[in-house]
């Protein structure tokens, strides 16, 4: 719309000019270009202004200068343990076993209240240690994290509102608990557009047992046009969905059916005025592009056996985390402005595959090296300055343990961790402290909305301006309540 | 509690919240048009007529002080209120009305103190200097406030209605009132569309699907004689078409928030197309809008409701039901009603009552405890499911003969008990293997554990039933399995459905501080607003029904023009007030007020005639009109406001599916009945939590109209989803209009979509090109367009047809 509008100041004269040079800006690498050259220099041109070209996706210019152009959000979903990973708390396994003091939990509602939650203090099982120039405590299920915390913010006193799954998943990336808001790759591509013309501006992946709970919501476009929702890359079949050619069509056929669908469009555009066909025009363009581009992106034939062994990939073709890390590289490098990676399942209750004994190990052991080593191939590329990598999850675990058929931890949504690298974030800071259980924030607290307000912060946008109108509301990322860019944790 | 939490909350208490309400909308994030009426406000600045404060000052008010100076008490700073005289004039004093050089109003916005000045300059607002000579000007003609035209009940020049005599004016009230906003501008509307232009136009608009090439033969011919009696008529057979029920079906279904599966993330496949159904059904009987209201909000409370009437209460049951583990279920209870509270404000009301969930509104008139009060009308349901067999089928009566037969074989099965047990004993294991499956089955199971069946199949098994027509005999037992089979084959035809259903004991409504659900308050009691209408209540506790018939009242001056707007937005892709879903105080005024007066009276006057209303806006030269751009328009009314054209839309994303059947001769017309899958692309349904099964249907349900289509709503048809279908999670009541690579994708390359180009194919082998062309676009193709098509072989030319933006577009 405001590309509409903006359009409509332009003089006449200015519409024609950039008419002609956005097709053949847009589609001069096609083989129909000259085609379309001939008949945009047709009869009617001339006397007739078209409205130019529309890419809703065309860059656009931020509301103040931005530290960082890419986001890589590492989605941790299920909600991993604070206390297993970066919040020590010695206290624990003093006490562990002990009640929780009252005035803790006086008033505080958990999820699963009715039935296994409990609140005697449970110790944690791994040994901490202190990393990096500052010694940082992490975790020795962490170990190559550990190796990397000089590069990293980390905010232990993360907060959140919602204590079930989908909902604080949804709090995470929409800002709310409800279906059908923006989530925040959305937000992203709709404040700044895109800078990849092959591929998607906003890209998720997926690995581990099973998808995160809710699903598409977490990267729909909600109240915005769906031009800007997340487009999942998949491990199986085509990488897009409808991205193959169907039957026996070749690729010469395809292409000349593009063009031919172009060539049709453009009569009827010169026919009836109706600048949205030259949005559609640019919409075929694209498509046919991705295509190409997106098996290309997905053959990772061209990395060197070192990178695959960096990020722990064994099998070139495996769907796993891994793998993905090395796509959402390939992706920032490819321009796309929003990777969200997700990976399940943290959700250590102590039931069956979810216990604290054996299946938190070995979901850290999973993502640890491969992250290690994003934020380290990055920063050799480059990429880290302008790439905000995000890990974390929709909340943390409690202090109080959970018993099922083995140890666990409920969900909690007072304090947890979560880390940033790179898009100008400040390397090597531990942000805000918590209470000698890990419980609540005792210094510096930082609410979802605050990490909202920091991610747009970066990207050059005011999460007070970023808003859309609708049912009466300006709807926004950080919603009505006043949200805090996290001044301390930028460089 | 620390002290950060202290802060934190203080730190809350503060914030300006006028600033959260009214970001200024910068460049990059504008997402509305301009304010239709700038250019006469403008001229009414410099003219000479009075300011009228609806159209030249609330705008301003409303946008830059009510926030802190207005409706909702506990954000309302220095005591201060500018939203009606008595607080601005009378209590606050800020006003002196005819005297704008003595009111403190002007003194404080003309402040050149930053301490003093108005808008504070942290609330990000600033008042231009037209505004402010506005607000002057305003006061100086004194101050003359006006109720918000919405509130006020809608009104019609009489002399609208007389048909001139002469042939050749214009006939038509909707004519005659766009032409004159015309006139303002200067220019003139367009010439009509042409034939085929217009019988695609309309077909599609009517029942969704595109006209046949006979149809547009016929069409033809009949318009060469007679323009207007073949246009008449094609409007009648549309209007009573079935397929015009499901085209404007899924119209309501879209604000129903209507979906086959519970949501949230687990997202279980739910049974409520019966009420898909009721709509389609409703629509295509014109079922009068009051009653139509009426059923779906209370059929169950009406005096000897029918299953057909409580089906219709689906109507709300259509919210998310959580399954997760772990929920706290009065939670997501309440997040229900909430939902139906908003819904009901958004699609009946077309005001924004859900923003006063959580405290006052901050713009129109309506109170935290408004909110409650609707909510208390829909906070006293269980939430049951209704089976309804079909027509003459008394369900109640074959339960009640299941429950008799029953009875009768319990009483055999205790008569002969004894004598089975000391068959059963006596059995040694020769004669054992002597006996038939089912007894032997039922003869493995421990004597205590049998259920009923079992032992009535060791009875019929032992021999001891007698021969013969009278007592326990074989003859009796085969009556009662036949005649339990047969019932039961007649009770599996009914089908469940989600309905509401009043709890013999009402909840307890307590408005929630801050609307979260752990801190109720003050009890309240169901009501309506108190700007509106007076409600009508047959007990002292006013019931559902009630709030049903309070909203079609005929003192309601909402809720027709809401209902008219909307039906005016399919046709033209922008409402006669462009919010459709506000008219409240923030909302758009409408661009033509009187018009929509018109319709919203000729709709009430018409029995609430839905079909009535249809016919008389298509009936109109405005919606005939041609809508190709014409730079003599674009350069004084760029949005095509004033409507000097039609304007091209893109097809539903149902309909987008819809044409390609119908035009690929696949089309299977079947109507209702269980939602079907079409092939969707492999491993859409393992993206959630719970991966899904989806058969691809075959035969006739491969082929069937979009809106028939399951749909799950954490993981929807990636092919509707992609066309901006709504995904069932709250009321949409205006469909997003995108126009995107994954589009492309999707018609270039998706399965059914390319059956749809193979079937095509045949047809462009059969009947040859142009007829191909001619399904696809309702147009024959030019000698151009053929010689691009026949560079392509024909596969892919059935593919490029079904491409083409004319094809999922209605020009």
């Amino acid at each position: 719309m405001t590309q509409n509008k903006r359009n409509r100041e332009m003089s006449s004269v200015a519409l024609q000019e950039s008419t002609r040079r956005h097709f053949f800006s847009q589609c001069s690498t096609g083989v129909g270009s000259i085609a379309l050259a001939s008949l945009l220099a047709d009869r009617r041109l001339g006397a007739e202004p078209i409205a130019p070209t529309t890419n809703p996706l065309e860059p656009k210019v931020a509301h103040f200068p931005a530290k960082a152009k890419n986001v890589i959000f590492l989605f941790m979903a299920g909600g991993p343990s604070q206390l297993e990973t970066f919040d020590y708390k010695p206290k624990l396994n003093e006490l562990s076993g002990q009640p929780i003091p009252q005035s803790f939990i006086e008033g505080k509602r958990f999820a699963f209240m009715g039935s296994s939650h409990r609140t005697d203090l449970l110790g944690f099982r791994p040994k901490f240690k202190q990393c990096g120039q500052d010694g940082t405590w992490v975790s020795d299920y962490l170990p190559h994290t550990g190796k990397i915390v000089d590069d990293l913010s980390i905010v232990k006193t993360c907060s959140t509102d919602l204590f079930n799954h989908a909902p604080a998943k949804l709090f995470m990336n929409t800002g709310t608990g409800l279906f059908g808001r923006p989530s925040l790759g959305a937000w992203t591509t709709y404040g700044l557009g895109s800078e990849c013309d092959n591929l998607p501006g906003f890209v998720v992946l997926q690995s581990g047992p099973r998808g995160p709970r809710g699903g598409a919501m977490h990267w729909t476009s909600g109240v915005l046009p769906t031009t800007y929702q997340g487009v999942p890359l998949r491990n199986q079949g085509d990488p897009i969905l409808n991205l193959s050619t169907p039957g026996s069509i070749s690729e010469v056929q395809q292409r000349q059916l593009v063009d031919t669908i172009r060539d049709l469009n453009l009569k009827r555009l010169v026919e009836t005025g109706d600048q949205e066909i030259s949005t559609r025009i640019n919409a075929y363009e694209m498509a046919y592009r991705m295509q190409t581009s997106a098996p290309e992106l997905m053959d990772t034939a061209d990395e060197s056996q070192a990178t695959m062994d960096a990020y722990g990939i064994k099998d070139a073709n495996e769907s796993s985390y891994a793998r993905n890390c090395l796509l959402a590289r390939r992706l920032v490098q490819r321009g796309v402005r929003f990777v969200q990676l997700y990976h399940t399942n943290w959700d250590h209750h102590g039931g069956a595959n979810e216990n604290l004994e054996t299946h938190l190990p070995a979901i850290c052991k999973e993502i640890d090296k491969s992250t290690a080593a994003l934020i380290q191939d990055l920063k050799q590329s480059g990429l880290l300055d302008e790439t905000l990598v995000i890990w974390g999850g929709e909340f943390g675990r409690t202090p109080m343990g959970e018993v099922r058929k083995s140890t666990g931890r409920n969900h909690h949504i007072d304090a947890f961790t979560m880390w940033f690298a790179g898009g100008g974030m400040k390397p090597g800071t531990v942000y805000g402290e918590t209470d000698e259980f890990g419980f609540a924030p005792v210094d510096k607290g930082c609410h979802v909305r605050d990490i909202h307000a920091t991610i747009l912060h970066q990207l050059g946008l005011d999460h007070e301006k970023l808003s859309v109108r609708f049912q009466g509301l300006d709807v926004r990322l950080t919603g009505v309540e006043k949200a805090h860019v996290l001044q301390d944790i930028i460089a | 509690m620390n002290n950060f939490l202290m802060n934190q909350l203080r730190r809350h208490d503060l914030v300006p919240i006028v600033l959260l309400w009214l970001a200024a909308a910068t460049p990059l994030a504008v997402a509305k048009d301009p304010p239709v009426d700038s250019d006469s406000a403008d001229a009414s600045v410099v003219g000479s007529a009075p300011l009228s404060y609806s159209r030249d000052i609330r705008p301003i008010l409303s946008e830059n002080c009510f926030a802190c100076h207005g409706f909702d008490k506990s954000a309302r700073e220095a005591d201060l209120r500018l939203d009606i005289r008595q607080g601005a004039v009378d209590d606050g004093e800020v006003i002196e009305a005819g005297a704008s050089g003595s009111s403190t109003l002007i003194e404080r916005i003309t402040s050149a103190d930053p301490d003093e000045r108005m808008p504070p300059a942290e609330s990000g607002h600033d008042l231009s200097a037209e505004q402010i000579q506005k607000l002057r000007r305003w006061i100086d003609e004194g101050a003359v406030y006006e109720t918000h035209w919405a509130f006020v009940a809608p009104s019609r020049d009489s002399a609208l209605s007389q048909t001139p005599d002469v042939k050749g004016q214009i006939a038509n009230p909707i004519d005659r009132l766009v032409q004159a906003r015309l006139a303002d501008i200067g220019v003139e509307q367009s010439p009509p569309a042409g034939v085929d232009t217009l019988i695609r136009r309309v077909s599609l608009d009517l029942i969704g699907l595109p006209p046949s090439v006979a149809e547009i033969a016929a069409f033809e011919t009949a318009s060469a004689i007679d323009s207007d009696a073949a246009y008449s008529a094609l409007v009648d057979r549309l209007l009573s078409s079935d397929h015009y029920g499901e085209r404007w079906g899924r119209w309501w279904l879209d604000q129903a928030r209507y979906a086959d599966s519970h949501g949230y993330s687990v997202d279980g496949a739910r049974r409520i197309w019966l009420f898909r159904d009721w709509v389609i059904k409703a629509l295509n009987d014109d079922m009068p809008f009051d009653q139509f209201t009426i059923e779906q909000l209370a059929g169950d409370l009406l005096p000897d409701a029918t299953d057909w009437q409580k089906v219709a209460t689906g109507f709300h049951r259509n919210t998310q039901i959580n399954q997760e583990g772990g929920i706290d279920r009065e939670q997501f209870r309440i997040d229900s009603v909430v939902d139906r509270v908003g819904t009901t404000g958004t699609v009946w009301l077309g005001l924004t009552v859900g923003c006063a969930q959580c405290h006052d509104h901050k713009f129109d008139p309506l109170t935290q405890k408004d909110f409650y009060q609707l909510f208390a009308f829909l906070n006293n349901q269980d939430e049951p499911s209704l089976t309804v067999f079909p027509n003459g089928v008394d369900g109640d009566e074959l339960k009640a003969q299941q429950k008799r037969l029953q009875s009768e074989q319990q009483a055999i099965i205790e008569r002969t008990a004894d004598q089975v047990s000391g068959w059963e004993s006596s059995l040694d294991d020769t004669a054992k293997k002597a006996l038939s499956a089912a007894t032997s089955k039922a003869l493995a199971i421990d004597a205590k554990k049998r259920k009923t069946n079992q032992r009535w199949d060791l009875l019929k098994g032992s021999g001891i039933l007698v021969d013969g027509p009278v007592g326990d005999s074989v003859d009796a037992a085969e009556m009662i399995d036949q005649q339990l089979s047969s019932l039961s084959t007649e009770l599996s035809k009914g089908v469940s459905t989600m309905v509401l259903a009043d709890r013999s004991t009402p909840r307890e409504t307590k408005i929630l501080i801050k609307g979260d659900f752990t801190r109720p308050s003050d009890i309240v009691q169901p009501g309506t607003p108190t700007v509106l209408h007076q409600l009508q209540a047959e007990a002292e506790l006013a019931t559902r029904l009630d709030l049903a018939r309070w909203i079609v009242s005929p003192e309601n001056p909402l809720t027709a023009r809401v209902i008219s707007n909307r039906i005016w937005q399919q046709y033209f892709g922008r409402g006669l007030v462009e919010t459709d879903n506000d008219f409240g105080l923030q909302g758009t005024s409408p661009t033509h007020p009187q018009l929509l007066d018109w319709l919203a009276i000729e709709l009430q006057q018409s029995g609430w005639s839905l079909k009535d209303l249809h016919r008389k806006i298509v009936s109109s030269r405005t919606y005939r009109q041609s809508s190709k751009v014409r730079q003599d328009l674009t350069d004084v009314d760029p949005l095509n406001i004033y409507l000097g054209r039609q304007n091209r839309l893109r097809l539903d994303a149902e309909i987008v599916r819809d044409v390609g059947l119908v035009a690929s001769g696949l089309f299977s017309p079947k109507f209702g009945g269980p939602p079907v899958y079409p092939p969707i692309p492999a491993g859409v349904m393992t993206l959630g939590q719970q991966r899904k099964t989806w058969t691809a249907s075959r035969g006739d349900d491969r082929y069937r109209r979009g809106l028939y289509t399951f749909v799950y709503r954490a993981t929807p048809p990636p092919s509707l989803n992609v066309f901006d279908a709504p995904d069932g999670l709250a009321s949409c009541t205006q469909r997003l209009r995108s126009n995107t690579p994954l589009q492309a994708l999707t018609l270039l390359n998706d399965l059914s979509f390319f059956e749809f180009a193979q079937a095509l194919r045949v047809i462009i082998d059969q009947e040859g090109l142009e007829i191909a062309f001619q399904r696809c676009t309702s147009r024959r193709p030019t000698a151009d367009e053929l010689a691009l098509l026949k560079t392509l072989d024909p596969l892919n030319a059935a593919r490029a047809l079904l491409n083409l933006d004319e094809t999922i577009n209605r020009e």
